[in-house]
């Protein structure tokens, strides 16, 4: 077990090493999220909706910022192993488990990183108040594990797919609309205080996310050997 | 090949009588619009069909990566493709359900996003397929997905619309009150789903014979 670890954190850190190196999903994330909060604040802006809608529309508008980001930077754990012909030596390095266990790693710090950046900045040029900041810490940490847990196994399917870019948001969406959906509930809650709302919607996020944590890492192998 | 051509007949025979029963058997449904009611005798089986050709693509995925036998991959890819268009067949007919009831065609009820996200899921499918060159990595990656996607079908059809507020009629209709639907419903809504049920799995049988053709020609030819 505790050699699993060790070989998983091998491969997050070479994979952390290697991204400082060359930041492409870094960038790919950051500027991302960014420009689209530039538009959405240019364009929105602070007082443009009503005080009743905010919490709701503040929300929506928050969370597909960060889905859409992250399904422009996520893909990258995978598909750059394929692009520098890595990946055969990586199956002969590694087992698959500890590969998974990495590069999901990688993506989890991956999207902390961007919410630790985007969300304060977000909250501040859109002056959106948050009355549970516990609950609202909440909904971000665990949608955070459940958006890197299924990007990472769709990465891992698309890598090995002839079309990658345009096919990882494709396969993503599906799967991560349900989980938008409650993302965006619970943080609506969160934002004007009804605790239920967020406990209804940290439960569903949760156990989405636990689900396909036991399926990913049943399915992995599969994946990665074929 | 004699017994399938008279079961042919038979479910021809069958969803003839079901299209006929569904306009002249039953009467009008109280609390719905003119004729609109009779919408449920095609809408429920379709959305079932969708349902189950869902279901029997994710077992026939499973039971590909487990013996890794090539015709359960066709079996997978055949009824993910049958399940695009009942599901496409049951948002158009709840799409004119809605419209006659609640005067527009799409208004995101949590059917309708429930069964969006599943046309989404069928069309990825058929994405992926369409990606992947080699046979063998196609086929397994493919049964990966459809089993991930399966797993996401729990929480649009059970939690998404406890969290909203749905418009949608009951999905058992006669389990509430016996008044307002009577037998003749529930007799012509089991024939109905009978038919559509044997319909989908003729439609099968033809869609995995066809492609088995293709794929031993295309071996020929190579």
């Amino acid at each position: 077990m505790s050699s699993l670890l060790i070989e998983a954190v091998a491969v997050a850190a070479k994979d952390l090493r290697t991204e400082f190196r060359t930041r492409v999903a870094l960038n790919a994330l950051g500027l991302f999220a960014l420009t689209v909060l530039a538009a959405v604040s240019y364009t929105v802006g602070p007082y443009r909706i009503t005080a009743e809608d905010r919490p709701f529309l503040l929300a929506v508008l928050l969370w597909i910022v960060i889905f859409f980001a992250a399904l422009a930077g996520l893909d990258r754990s995978f598909v750059k192993e394929e692009e520098s012909h890595t990946a055969p030596l990586l199956r002969l390095a590694a087992s698959p488990m500890a590969v998974w266990l990495g590069k999901l790693g990688f993506n989890l710090v991956l999207i902390y990183l961007l919410m630790v950046i985007l969300v304060p900045l977000y909250c501040i040029l859109m002056g959106y108040t948050i009355q549970l900041i516990g609950g609202f810490v909440l909904i971000l940490v665990s949608g955070g594990f459940a958006l890197a847990v299924i990007t990472t196994i769709v990465a891992a399917i698309i890598a090995r797919a002839l079309t990658r870019g345009a096919l990882f948001s494709v396969l993503s969406l599906p799967l991560l609309l349900p989980l938008l959906i409650f993302l965006i509930q619970g943080t609506a809650g969160a934002a004007d205080g009804t605790s239920e709302t967020v406990t209804n919607a940290l439960r569903a996020v949760l156990s989405m996310g636990g689900i396909m944590t036991i399926v990913s890492a049943m399915l992995f192998p599969v994946v990665w050997t074929d | 090949m004699r017994v399938s051509e008279a079961l042919k007949w038979l479910l021809f025979v069958w969803l003839a009588a079901v299209i006929v029963a569904a306009f002249f058997y039953v009467r009008p449904a109280e609390g719905f619009i003119g004729e609109s009611s009779r919408i449920v005798f095609f809408h429920v089986p379709m959305a079932w069909i969708a349902v189950l050709a869902f279901l029997v693509s994710c077992i026939t995925s499973v039971m590909y990566l487990r013996r890794r036998d090539p015709k359960d991959d066709i079996h997978a890819s055949v009824s993910a493709g049958l399940g695009l268009l009942f599901a496409v067949l049951a948002t158009t007919t709840g799409a004119v359900f809605a419209r006659i009831m609640w005067n527009a065609y799409w208004n995101w009820d949590p059917r309708q996003t429930s069964i969006t996200i599943l046309l989404l899921i069928y069309a990825a499918y058929l994405a992926l397929r369409g990606a992947i060159d080699d046979p063998e990595r196609r086929a397994s990656l493919s049964a990966v997905y459809a089993i991930l996607a399966f797993v996401t079908v729990p929480f649009l059809v059970f939690v998404v619309p406890r969290i909203y507020w749905s418009l949608h009629p009951d999905t058992i209709i006669n389990t509430r009150g016996s008044n307002e639907f009577d037998s003749r419903y529930t007799q012509v809504l089991m024939a109905s789903l009978v038919g559509f049920t044997g319909l989908y799995v003729w439609l099968y049988t033809i869609g995995c014979r066809i492609e088995a053709i293709r794929q031993r020609r295309r071996q020929e030819v190579l």
